[in-house]
């Protein structure tokens, strides 16, 4: 089954800030105080993006001279869910955003008997049914454990247009099989790798995300 | 029609310290924007006249111990405005040669003859002054007969100058020049007295070296030239008695004055970008935020007055973060490298952006909302900043003062911010400021919050479209006609940020 290209899809203006970023996360020689500042800046502009695309309803408020300004107001009731560990670094960048956001958590390992990757743990807000959710994982490659965690969310009542699923990077590969299995769930994306090496990972990519991100 | 109450007027606050850049200004293998390095700044055909570029000059001359001094003084401190420079003439001294040194150490040096004062870099500083540009002016040492090594005055944007000395009516050039020509008069005898106490007790002499002086130099000079400077004046003012009616009869004089040049000057500004009847959406230096639901409503939210103060903070720290990555998105200032990842793929030609090449000017306290957001952005861009308050009667903008980094005009892109603007005026007058060091206009960019229609539209007639505009709330002239937004014409964001 093959999807719609690039439906679905939000990719982030590629502009010269953006580019530039990318530049500095990508680059091996970047220290890590550098990339865990970058990468969070890139992060932001995901989650803005994101958040961007959520319903809003009408809402008039009183201005400091009294007059009425009538606007809109943002509806609330979303969740963060990250994919352990390499997800959670995107957390605070939705905390940014929304200080007290639920953030639920799902443990995606892989499985050395069966080589196909297993779920360990979720822990996720109840009324999570009721709520947008932004699935946070930083690197789409194969879309393996995304496609995984998706599912636990739509078993948990989620609809899939109500999922963002927010990553730094992605390749076409990850996007066409994530989207065959979710077509309705948005990938809000800052970079398009070109595809997989031999090992599934990204290329050009910048190595292993969670690594970088909290131990190298 | 209502147009813009000037209600721009905060109360002072206190300047933080000034973050000196530590940014590597090192240019090479950049792709400049630059065109040529030749005459840039001096292109800029700037409609706006700020007050330091006609000054109000009153000179002041007498012969020594007349009193010019104390005249001198009551006039600074009645008008009572703090861009008033005094000069003393006295700094004018021309250094001594080792012989001249010792003549005037045995006191046989002729300091009373016009000669003695160099009158050409007098007038050259003070013409500086008139036209508004930054004046040198150099500290004389009266114990050491020399100027003062590296211990020069530096006078910016003065609107009141008052030059006194003895031969501050003397010279033809410096006449010129002033608006107002004052001649202090006294008695000989009572001079003599004066001149004695002060030498005496503040320059350190004796009394008889400064007995033959006076009887050898200054008294025969003042009857030969400066008696005959009274001629010049517009106005003698008797000093042996009491002469506090003169004074204050010259003191209403000047205020007259000066609030007629405070009018011309606010005039001014107000007509610029009246009768720009351009679309301002269509305007392509103006840029705003996109009209995603996120932003509309973080717009609604810093509107809504009953909103906590912690969350107005929260949120406008938001949006002014969206704000600063749209303006960061329009940096044109990049270079390319060549990068390896982590898995060993070699990238060429990648986009490196030079966050080094940026700095900020806030203007105080409104820019400093963005303090927080920019640190966010560019951990360590150096920040100036300038205050300019509007006075509380007249709404006429006034520059108290500027901590600029020593080296902006070397930066590639200089953001001016500023949380709202109603009338426009001190952004332009900031932007005079930058010009007036030698940063170049199309460096400059503009990071406002709130903006009125008409505020934007003056800064581009100003200055010609040439400085990109980033503004995240704009209201426009329409809507504030139609009713119903008098918000924007009420100063409230850094009210509210601040808390003051």
């Amino acid at each position: 089954m093959t999807t719609e290209p690039f439906k679905n899809v939000l990719l982030l203006p590629q502009t010269n800030q953006l580019l530039g970023l990318y530049t500095i996360i990508r680059n091996k020689n970047t220290s890590r105080p550098d990339f865990i500042f970058y990468a969070d800046r890139i992060i932001r502009l995901l989650v803005e993006e994101g958040l961007n695309h959520l319903p809003v309803e009408p809402q008039t408020v009183v201005t400091e001279t009294n007059e009425k300004f009538e606007g809109v107001s943002f509806q609330g009731k979303i969740c963060g869910v990250s994919i352990v560990r390499a997800g959670e670094s995107m957390e605070q960048g939705v905390r940014d955003c929304c200080r007290s956001v639920r953030i639920g958590k799902i443990l995606i390992q892989r499985d050395e008997e069966t080589a196909l990757p297993k779920l360990f743990y979720e822990k996720l807000p109840d009324d999570i049914a009721n709520r947008y959710v932004f699935l946070l994982d930083p690197m789409l490659a194969t879309g393996g454990s995304a496609i995984m965690a998706t599912d636990v969310l739509i078993k948990r009542g989620v609809k899939p247009e109500r999922i963002y699923f927010l990553n730094l990077i992605c390749s076409k590969e990850g996007i066409d099989k994530y989207h065959a299995a979710f077509p309705e769930v948005t990938i809000v994306t800052g970079a398009l790798d070109k595809g997989l090496d031999e090992n599934k990972y990204l290329i050009p990519g910048l190595g292993d995300f969670g690594d970088r991100y909290y131990c190298i | 029609m209502s147009i813009m109450p000037m209600d721009d007027d905060y109360p002072i606050s206190t300047i933080s310290s000034q973050e000196s850049s530590t940014n590597d200004l090192d240019t090479d293998s950049i792709d400049t924007t630059n065109t040529s390095e030749s005459s840039l700044t001096e292109s800029v055909e700037s409609k706006y006249m700020p007050p330091w570029t006609k000054p109000y000059i009153i000179g002041i001359g007498g012969a020594s111990g007349s009193g010019k001094t104390s005249v001198a003084a009551k006039i600074v401190s009645s008008i009572n405005v703090p861009w008033t420079v005094l000069i003393s003439l006295d700094n004018f001294y021309n250094p001594l040669s080792p012989e001249e040194r010792q003549l005037a150490f045995n006191n046989n040096f002729d300091f009373d003859d016009p000669a003695a004062i160099d009158l050409d870099l007098a007038y050259e500083c003070l013409l500086n002054l008139k036209e508004g540009r930054k004046t040198v002016i150099p500290k004389y040492n009266f114990v050491e007969h020399n100027r003062v090594p590296d211990q020069s005055i530096t006078i910016y944007a003065a609107s009141v100058i008052v030059i006194e000395g003895i031969y501050g009516l003397f010279d033809r050039r410096l006449l010129d020049l002033m608006d107002l020509k004052i001649y202090v008069d006294a008695d000989l005898d009572v001079c003599l007295a004066r001149r004695l106490t002060r030498d005496i007790i503040s320059r350190g002499r004796d009394l008889e070296g400064c007995l033959i002086s006076w009887q050898k130099f200054v008294r025969p000079n003042t009857i030969k030239y400066v008696r005959q400077t009274l001629h010049n004046a517009d106005v003698i003012i008797p000093s042996t008695g009491d002469n506090t009616v003169a004074v204050n009869l010259l003191i209403t004089h000047i205020k007259t004055k000066l609030e007629l040049k405070s009018k011309q000057h606010l005039k001014e500004l107000i007509h610029l970008g009246l009768s720009d009847t351009r679309l301002i959406n269509e305007i392509p230096v103006v840029h705003q935020l996109n009209k995603g639901h996120q932003i509309r409503s973080l717009k609604t939210m810093l509107l809504n007055k009953n909103l906590s103060r912690a969350d107005f903070i929260f949120y406008f720290d938001r949006i002014a973060s969206i704000l600063l990555s749209k303006v960061l998105d329009h940096m044109s200032y990049t270079s390319k490298v060549s990068i390896e990842t982590q898995n060993g793929h070699q990238l060429a030609d990648q986009i490196l952006c030079r966050f080094d090449q940026i700095t900020a000017v806030n203007i105080i306290p409104s820019g400093d909302c963005f303090m927080h957001s920019l640190k966010k952005t560019i951990p360590n861009i150096s920040v100036s900043k300038i205050l300019i308050q509007s006075d509380s009667k007249t709404g006429e903008p006034q520059l108290h003062c500027e901590y600029l980094a020593p080296n902006i005009s070397q930066f590639k892109q200089v953001y001016l911010m500023e949380s709202q603007i109603i009338t426009g005026t001190s952004i332009i007058m900031a932007i005079r400021v930058l010009l007036d060091h030698d940063v170049k206009i199309e460096n400059i960019t503009i990071v406002l919050y709130m903006a009125t229609e008409v505020g934007i539209k003056r800064i581009l007639n100003a200055f010609g479209d040439k400085i990109n505009i980033f503004v995240a709330h704009l209201v426009s002239n329409k809507d504030i006609h139609d009713g119903n937004k008098q918000w924007a014409l009420k100063r409230f964001v850094d009210v509210k940020y601040f808390g003051c």
